[in-house]
């Protein structure tokens, strides 16, 4: 384990790592703990930082990538737009949230981007890196497992929020739909399902890293989640069947929470369940998740195989 | 006495030496390290392949120690278990048994502070992104140690300064000359300027001059204030020999020899090719009056100069009693070369050693 004082020895210098040596020793352990804390933080956030960097200048040495996903974004809403007037009125299930059949899509499809973000980012950034040889060096730097994760998702996430604001600001700006409800609840909503959804990201990940292709998780989720979470059309109108799977999706619940703060217009009180309902899939993947992913990397150590793919 | 006593009675002696006092002392402890490479669902596998796999056995036993301050080589054929063990200390393969402590740190219990005094420096080509620039590049490794940007701006101005790299700081890596590359790998691994550094063939594909300046840095680096540990695997045997304090060589996951690069010649064969120059007096003349005291004669005419070549003990009388008799009879000694053993003969050697025992072993 990193102690506080190493950590400023090998980040600020000697100088800071003696500076409170002369204090009692419960405040110095005090201070030394929340000078740890601090530290851990600092390095996280610089290594985050580190990484955004690195992936924002590989995106922009693809300059029409960018381009061309925000004018695929354009053509998708201007297309829901005209599409929505042949179903408008006609969509049958939870009605207030389906008036507007062209809202009710493009919020869908902004957090789909979203979501799917959390579904593939890490086990994306993993297989990038073993292709590009990368995964190795990274790992070689004394990076823990969490940060690496957060840091190498990090990128993707920012994207997907810029693209999901995009899909919702041209919605707003140029098709006339209005968004009600208070933006911090929905804001709270998507980051607690984008987390459900890492966590599944990161089984996604364990898989990659021991299995190279194939991973069964994004792959089911991500398809499961478009057909069954009600991004094209009402999860009532599923069938008792298909409503059984619809309600095991964690991207169900997100998307049922947004729409309801977002068209509905509806508030903390009534989201309760909704973020309960997220809380307790969070509490019972991440662990699990976390898990299977430190082991996922032992079992790639103790084979040799990092630097397959 | 032999390679493999000497190999035997090292690892005899690191057994029974006190672990903690030895990892004090030492930067990089290698304890009875073995490597056994599994195969991922064998029974499966196998029950598809109908055939019988056998997991790879890619080091047997290794123990060594590298003290503070020294560059210990690693040579050895292809497939002798080199990177293995590189990759080993450097955290990334977990050995099968063994253990490996780099300054006192466990390699599998605490990673992350073997991590933070290693740096390692790969011969693999393909560690970096293609689409940064060198700069780039650097800057995100030297972010991932926690180093702050103006300092690890300082530090890669520095090493770009070190290895002559400063005009293409700016340049994409991909674009960069595979020598070029390779001495990214060397900066990348001092960016922490870390106490331990691992490098895997440092001057492969670099040219003469750029292989003569790497060497110089990699001097520099153990004569520093703070000198830095350093274990040095290449095929170059002259720039292990220039290089190293002390060489294992490494052939079958096992190690064969560990000493000197002196040491190991003398193990091998303490014997040199000597070869004199002369004119003055004819072939036959020549035979009769060296052959019943000289081993392995061999007389080849150049025009008016015969070059006579045998085999001595290093620094035993025979030259000198082939001189006087050559002297003695009118002849004129126009040059004297000496043919030493080289730390390829010593592989060569282990190799020929471990290909008879495999055809022994295969008759049994």
């Amino acid at each position: 384990m990193l102690t506080a004082d190493k950590l400023r020895n090998t980040y600020l210098g000697p100088k800071a790592a003696g500076s409170n040596s002369a204090t009692v020793a419960d405040e110095e352990r005090k201070a030394d703990v929340a000078a740890g804390a601090a530290m851990r933080t600092l390095l996280l956030v610089r290594r985050v930082r580190g990484f955004i960097s690195r992936d924002f200048s590989l995106a922009i040495s693809y300059r029409m990538d960018f381009f061309m996903r925000m004018l695929q974004t354009v053509i998708i809403v201007t297309a829901l737009f005209f599409i929505s007037h042949v179903f408008r009125g006609r969509v049958q299930g939870s009605p207030r949230q389906w008036d507007d059949p062209f809202a009710a899509w493009i919020t869908g499809f902004a957090l789909m981007s979203y979501f799917g973000c959390g579904f593939s980012s890490l086990a994306n950034a993993i297989r990038s890196e073993q292709l590009q040889g990368t995964l190795e060096n990274v790992l070689m730097s004394p990076i823990k497992v969490p940060t690496m994760i957060i840091a190498s998702t990090a990128w993707e996430f920012l994207q997907a929020s810029f693209f999901a604001f995009f899909y919702l600001f041209l919605g707003w700006c140029f098709f006339g739909v209005q968004y009600k409800g208070n933006l911090l609840l929905a804001l709270i909503v998507i980051v607690m399902t984008a987390l459900v959804l890492q966590c599944v990201g990161i089984l996604s990940a364990s898989f990659t890293l021991v299995f190279k292709r194939g991973d069964p998780f994004g792959a089911i989720l991500a398809t499961g989640s478009f057909i069954f979470s009600g991004v094209l059309f009402p999860t009532q109108s599923l069938g008792r069947t298909f409503s059984v799977i619809s309600c095991a999706l964690p991207t169900t619940y997100g998307l049922d929470g947004v729409r309801r703060v977002l068209i509905q217009g509806q508030g903390w009180g009534q989201l309760r369940g909704t973020l309960t309902t997220l809380t307790l899939f969070l509490i019972g993947l991440l662990p699990f998740a976390l898990a299977l992913f430190g082991g996922a990397l032992r079992r790639a150590k103790r084979e040799g195989s990092l630097v397959q793919y | 006495m032999s390679a493999t006593a000497i190999a035997n009675d090292f690892t005899a002696f690191e057994v029974t030496d006190l672990a903690g006092a030895k990892a004090e002392r030492a930067a990089i402890s290698i304890n009875n390290v073995t490597k056994i490479y599994p195969i991922s669902f064998q029974r499966v596998r196998q029950a598809i392949q109908r055939k019988c796999l056998h997991p790879v056995e890619a080091l047997r036993g290794i123990s060594f120690d590298v003290p503070q301050g020294e560059i210990f080589g690693l040579i050895g054929p292809n497939g002798a278990g080199k990177t293995t063990l590189t990759k080993v200390i450097a955290t990334m393969v977990q050995p099968t048994s063994g253990t490996v402590s780099v300054l006192g740190y466990d390699s599998v219990f605490d990673e992350e502070e073997v991590r933070l005094q290693v740096g390692l420096a790969s011969a693999e080509e393909r560690s970096f992104y293609w689409r940064l620039s060198v700069r780039q590049n650097l800057m995100f490794f030297a972010r991932l140690y926690g180093m702050r940007d103006r300092e690890a701006r300082r530090r890669i101005t520095d090493l770009l300064e070190l290895f002559n790299m400063g005009e293409y700081e700016r340049r994409r890596f991909g674009e960069l000359s595979t020598g070029n590359k390779q001495r990214m790998s060397v900066m990348r691994a001092l960016i922490s300027d870390p106490p331990v550094l691992l490098l895997d063939e440092p001057t492969r594909s670099l040219d003469p001059v750029a292989a003569a300046t790497m060497r110089s840095v990699i001097r520099s680096l153990v004569q520093q204030d703070r000198p830095v540990s350093i274990l040095l695997t290449s095929h170059n045997l002259s720039e292990v020999e220039e290089l190293c304090s002390r060489v294992a060589i490494l052939s079958g996951g096992q190690i064969r020899g560990l000493g000197t690069p002196k040491d190991l010649k003398a193990i091998e064969k303490p014997t040199e090719r000597v070869h004199i120059t002369m004119r003055g007096l004819g072939a036959e003349e020549v035979e009769l009056l060296l052959l019943p005291h000289l081993d392995d004669l061999k007389l080849t005419i150049e025009g008016s100069e015969i070059i006579i070549s045998f085999t001595r003990l290093e620094r035993d009388d025979q030259l000198d009693l082939a001189l006087g008799r050559l002297h003695d009879h009118g002849a004129s000694i126009l040059a004297i070369d000496f043919e030493r053993t080289t730390l390829l003969d010593v592989i060569r050697g282990y190799q020929d050693n471990r290909e008879a025992q495999n055809r022994e072993d295969s008759r049994c």
